[in-house]
């Protein structure tokens, strides 16, 4: 059977939230694949949130924040940036591939940067194959 | 002549001055027109959206 | 609630006068009707009707049914009459026909409306300079050359070539490029204007940097008079720019031609060595400047406001938004080319100005909603409410709707679903207010369109049915559903489902929040009693705010003290006089003289500060805070300064020109030496006010006796905007002006009591000796250094120079990130006395939002602790970029320790709670359960 690759994206409401809104409205086209979750900024994402996610069988996430120097509340991307490190890490120990999770910077006038990301991280994550926790989930153990 | 005195400001041109100073008069405690030339307030920001990305003009 | 936009509407005439104007407007037909338009872009679509069309941005093609921009405001569909088909044949009519709405009006007519004002604020924007027809620029001639505007869109990542710099017309990958600047602006020649514009130089920068960075084998040359980058944080970029390899050249470019075999254009310039020489570009950007359009002249004469010779309102430099006639005020570009913070600034000074006369009768016609009060839903099951918006065929047409509908039915906690043809009409919403109540909901999900445009509105209707705002949610099924999968409906059917099913599950989680508010104590605080600090103190006090103004001297008037005439000749003294005047005897104004803070806590409402004076020490309550501790100049042993009676600083020589000193009054020769202290490695900011000053000070010279020679020795000459026309007069004067790089400073000699200058003659090519009898130097502006425990006590950021940061540079140039402290004058970046003056009265507007209040409503979505699982390891302390979390004591139990958050600082941003490993302290609405329940239901049912 052909692979749909399942993506969560956690978007910033100032900025990567509205350009995928300005997406829509541009009639812009990406795969079906990103189930987004907004946030009020990228610096709220735990990352046990990140993991948890990828427990519970997501093929690829994303969190996605303003641009350095442009974020809502001063620095919480800064923040966000430092704290997925750690993410990054987590996944090793967890047997995922780095490139399974992303973070993106996309202001919200950057409909087609949005769009471009989610095309980009689908066929990565299409091209992985599906998550190992997918797949436990997938034979019920 | 005791004249009334009227609670509301005209604001001609929906650009970034006149938004700022529309916003800023309701807050205060005024009523607001903003009457603009062409269909939509925003004037010149609109086109360099590139570097001022944000909405954060929007009423 | 309380501004009502009228699109399409000119003023046709103003009569009364301040206080009671009536004002008759035009408002010009839509074809649209506003109230039932849902912008779904429908008409355009069909519309066959497509005309090129001179825009702002360039030339584009557009329909006749169209919207202004993506996120116009307000979102709402317009008919141009002038393409439309129908309107023009009678023929046609697509629109009507496919409009789910029923919004097309086809016999809509114009409308005068009349409205009775207090006061007027003009604000009518400008147009770039049209450089058409002229021979020397080209465009219009030559494909291959642009205007800057044109080139804005073309570099765009969501424009059409991908943001890859591709030539107009043959598509040719762009290699080298050449902007070009001053194209109408500081030029006499016909159809040009002698004013500079401002901006230009900056967005060439702008738009030469990105450029770059999209291809870094792109060659880019920036051929200029003066490189005009005196604002915040434009010098760097200049220097940044210079780094990255863009070339500058300072010279000004006569001539376009075609290149051979019409492949780019061809041009001739002076190089830095003095030397002729030919170049080709594949693309020539021309910088254009900004001009005072049609409109703005014809609204002059409508409103009886005097222009002056260039086209923009005649204003004072004390006045800086007054216009010639009482009660009528300008901002923006409407007075003079400006950039975006500078409108900004006007924008809210120019409300500022405009309510003086009105304060009261403020909030006489304002209106506030009364909502019922709300129902306590706490201790109830979820009682879900699923609203399934088909927005005509927007959604329906791509979404399978229907069966969304039956499988959110069967999903936990829903007790109702329906479906609308569009949620968010007026009776749509009448019937959820009915649903909410008979169905006892007390959760709503609306699967619609975005939150970002509607969840306001909705939000509303919760109200307004006894509901608690927060007790809703959306599934966003059209801007990232339908519209973006349009060609794959089983794929959008399944991500609605999935959307909805999200939506759902965090629906079922959320809770009342309270509404946060704070009590404002009317009263401000104005720190600095310079020009900001004394106009922020008159215009607060004026409206009717008591304010407690604190100077760390022995008198007001700070550095205009020292300060005599402005560029257009107006007497600072005596302005200084009225406004320490007006002080002293103003009821509402307590001024502390020898005075500084000492100590503050609190926040926006209620900030309690203390004011030390001697020994003793005053505590003030007040509402807001305004920052004006100014600047001074700087001082250094440069030139020969402490080694010669005969070099001055720039304030110096004014004061000894003032008494009549020797040293001036029979002076020959003076010469001007520019940039003494700025734009160098230690301070790399231009100080805005040096270039005018100098030349201002040389004209003076030359008008008392033109038989001196005065020299100005500069780096680039910043006569910014109109000026640019004191620069003119300076070079008609005689005044000789020669250029110098920061890598071959002039030389001050000093022999004896012989004092002279040497600097490179670019036209000779060769050392220049020039015996002065004053040195003057044009020495930096340099923040406070009080600044520095200001900054500890108010936690606001300081930059590298030490100026204090606004919240944003372009959008919020008076605020501080931190609510209810606002900046004004030189402690934000050095500028002239009327940019002090125009800061300082939009410091009183954006205050007087916060003052006029009694309680101010803060967003609800706010951090809290959860004292069950807090351990007081205070890691959240540090992330919090407001300090809005403290470590407190539990009271009862001696040895714990929990955060407590400090709700009217807190912005509901969650850093705190990505931060927390332990799960103690959560953003209300963006709880971390609630995140993880749309991750669950996201990934619950995948196989």
């Amino acid at each position: 059977m052909l692979f749909e690759p399942v993506i969560l994206a956690f978007d910033c409401n100032w900025c990567s939230y509205a350009a995928a809104d300005l997406a829509g409205i541009a009639r812009l086209q990406y795969p079906p694949n990103l189930r987004i979750i907004r946030v009020m900024c990228s610096g709220m994402v735990h990352p046990n949130l990140v993991v948890e996610a990828f427990q519970k069988g997501a093929d690829g996430v994303m969190v996605m924040g303003c641009h350095p120097g442009e974020c809502h509340y001063v620095d919480g991307n800064e923040k966000a940036r430092r704290r997925m490190a750690v993410v990054v890490e987590m996944l090793d120990a967890m047997g995922l591939e780095p490139e399974r999770f992303r973070l993106v910077w996309c202001s919200s006038s950057e409909a087609e940067r949005f769009a471009a990301s989610v095309r980009e991280m689908t066929e990565t994550v299409r091209a992985l194959g599906p998550s190992p926790y997918r797949v436990q989930k997938w034979s019920g153990l | 002549m005791l004249k009334e005195k009227s609670g509301a400001v005209l604001v001609v041109g929906g650009g970034i001055a006149g938004m700022q100073a529309a916003l800023d008069l309701a807050n205060g405690g005024f009523f607001v027109y903003l009457a603009e030339r062409s269909g939509a307030i925003g004037g010149s920001m609109t086109h360099w959206d590139k570097v001022f990305p944000s909405n954060e003009c929007s009423l | 609630m309380n501004i009502e936009i009228l699109t399409l509407t000119e003023v046709e005439r103003v009569e009364g006068e301040v206080g009671d104007f009536v004002v008759t407007l035009r408002e010009s037909p839509r074809y649209v009707d506003m109230d039932k338009c849902i912008a779904c872009g429908e008409c355009a679509r069909v519309c066959p009707a497509e005309s090129a069309l001179e825009s702002h941005g360039g030339i584009a093609p557009r329909k006749a049914a169209y919207l202004k921009y993506p996120q116009a405001v307000p979102l709402k569909y317009q008919i141009d009459p002038q393409i439309c088909l129908y309107l023009r044949e009678g023929r046609c009519g697509a629109c009507e026909k496919v409009c789910p709405a029923g919004a097309i009006r086809f016999d809509d007519t114009s409308r005068i409306i009349s409205l009775e004002v207090g006061s007027i604020i003009l604000a009518p924007g400008f147009h770039p300079f049209d450089p058409s027809g002229i021979r020397t620029w080209g465009y219009g001639l030559f494909p291959h050359v642009i205007r800057s505007v044109d080139l804005e869109p073309m570099l765009s990542a969501s424009g059409p070539s991908g943001g890859r710099l591709l030539r107009p017309g043959d598509g040719k990958k762009v290699r080298k490029i050449a902007f070009l600047q001053c194209v109408g602006s500081r030029d006499y020649n016909k159809a040009s204007h002698g004013y500079c514009s401002s901006v230009c130089c900056m967005s060439a920068l702008k738009e030469a940097m990105i450029a770059r960075e999209q291809d870094p084998d792109l060659e880019v040359s920036i051929f200029f008079l003066d490189m005009r980058t005196f604002g915040k944080g434009f010098e760097r970029t200049y220097e940044r720019a210079r780094e990255k390899g863009i070339r500058f050249y300072r010279c000004r470019v006569y001539s376009l031609e075609p290149s051979e075999r019409n492949d780019g254009i061809t041009f001739r310039y002076i190089t830095d060595q003095g030397k002729q020489a030919e170049e080709s570009f594949d693309l020539v950007v021309l910088s254009v400047g900004m001009e005072a359009h049609a409109g703005c002249r014809s609204l002059a004469e409508r409103t009886g406001v005097e222009l002056n010779g260039n086209g923009f309102a005649v204003t004072s430099s004390f006045a800086p938004t007054a216009t010639s006639r009482p009660g009528i005020y300008a901002c923006g570009t409407f007075s003079g080319p400006k950039d975006i913070p500078q409108s900004v600034v006007e924008g809210s000074a120019a409300a500022a100005a405009a309510t003086m006369a009105l304060m009261d009768v403020r909030y006489s016609r304002t209106r506030q909603k009364d909502f019922p009060l709300e129902e306590d839903t706490g201790i109830q099951e979820p009682r879900v409410g699923v609203f399934i918006c088909h927005c005509g065929s927007n959604i329906a047409g791509v979404v399978d709707v229907a069966d969304v509908a039956d499988y959110a039915a069967g999903l936990p906690s829903v007790v109702h679903v329906e479906r609308n043809l569009f949620t968010c009409s007026q009776d749509s919403q009448d019937a959820m207010r009915r649903t909410i109540r008979e169905k006892s909901l007390n959760r709503v999900v609306v699967a619609a369109c975005t939150p970002r445009t509607h969840e306001p509105l909705f939000r509303e209707t919760l109200k307004a049915s006894g509901l608690n705002e927060n007790l809703f949610e959306m599934a966003n099924i059209r801007n990232q559903g339908a519209w973006v999968h349009a060609a794959c409906p089983e794929a959008a059917t399944a991500k609605a489902r999935d959307l909805v099913r999200m939506a759902t599950a965090k629906a079922g989680l959320l809770e009342a929040l309270p509404p946060v508010s704070v009590g404002v104590i009317p009263q401000a605080l104005v720190i600095g009693g310079g020009v900001a600090g004394m106009v922020s103190a008159l215009g607060l006090a004026d409206q009717g705010f008591s304010v407690h103004l604190v100077e760390k001297s022995s008198q007001l008037g700070g550095n205009a003290r020292h300060l005599s005439r402005t560029w257009k000749n107006e007497s600072i003294p005596g302005f200084v006089e009225q406004c320490s005047r007006r002080i002293r005897d103003h009821e509402h104004i307590t001024v502390h003289l020898k005075s500084t803070v000492i100590h503050a806590e609190g926040a926006v409402g209620h900030f309690r500060s203390t004011i030390r004076k001697h020994a003793g020490s005053t505590t003030v309550d007040h509402g807001v805070a305004v920052i004006a501790t100014g600047g001074e100049a700087y001082k250094s042993d440069v030139y020969g300064y402490e080694h010669s009676q005969k070099v001055l600083t720039a304030l110096e020589f004014d004061k000894l020109h003032l008494v009549g000193d020797e040293r001036v009054r029979y002076g020959q020769s003076f010469v001007f030496i520019q940039c003494v202290g700025s734009r160098e490695p230690a301070r790399p900011y231009c100080s805005k006010v040096c270039c005018t000053h100098s030349i201002q000070s040389a004209i003076v010279l030359k008008e008392e006796d033109p038989s001196r020679s005065v020299y100005i020795l500069y780096r680039d000459i910043r006569a910014y905007g109109q000026r640019e026309e004191l620069y003119k007069r300076a070079r008609d004067l005689g005044v000789v002006f020669i250029n110098y790089e920061l890598h071959e400073k002039p030389n001050v000699l000093i022999q004896d009591d012989e004092v002279s200058v040497v600097v490179w003659d670019h036209v000779l090519h060769e050392p220049l000796r020039i015996p002065a009898d004053v040195v003057i130097l044009a020495t930096a502006i340099v923040s406070n250094p009080d600044i520095a425990d200001l900054a500890r006590l108010y936690k606001i950021p300081v930059d590298a120079d030490g100026f204090v940061q606004e919240a944003h540079a372009k959008l919020r140039p008076v605020d501080f990130a931190t609510d209810g402290l606002f900046l004004a004058g030189l402690a934000h970046y050095p500028k002239p006395i009327e940019e002090s003056v125009v800061q300082a009265q939009a410091a009183v507007a954006r205050a007087v939002t916060v003052l006029s209040n009694g309680r101010i409503l803060l967003d609800s979505v706010k951090a809290r602790v959860n004292p069950a699982t807090c351990d007081g390891c205070a890691l959240c302390l540090d992330v919090c970029p407001y300090h809005a979390i403290t470590l407190e004591n539990v009271p009862g139990e001696e040895d714990r320790k929990i955060i407590a958050v400090h709700t009217a600082r807190c912005k509901g941003c969650g850093a705190c709670q990505a931060t927390c490993p332990k799960d103690g302290v959560e953003v209300g609405g963006f709880t971390y359960r609630q995140l993880s329940a749309q991750v669950d239901a996201a990934l619950n049912a995948i196989a």
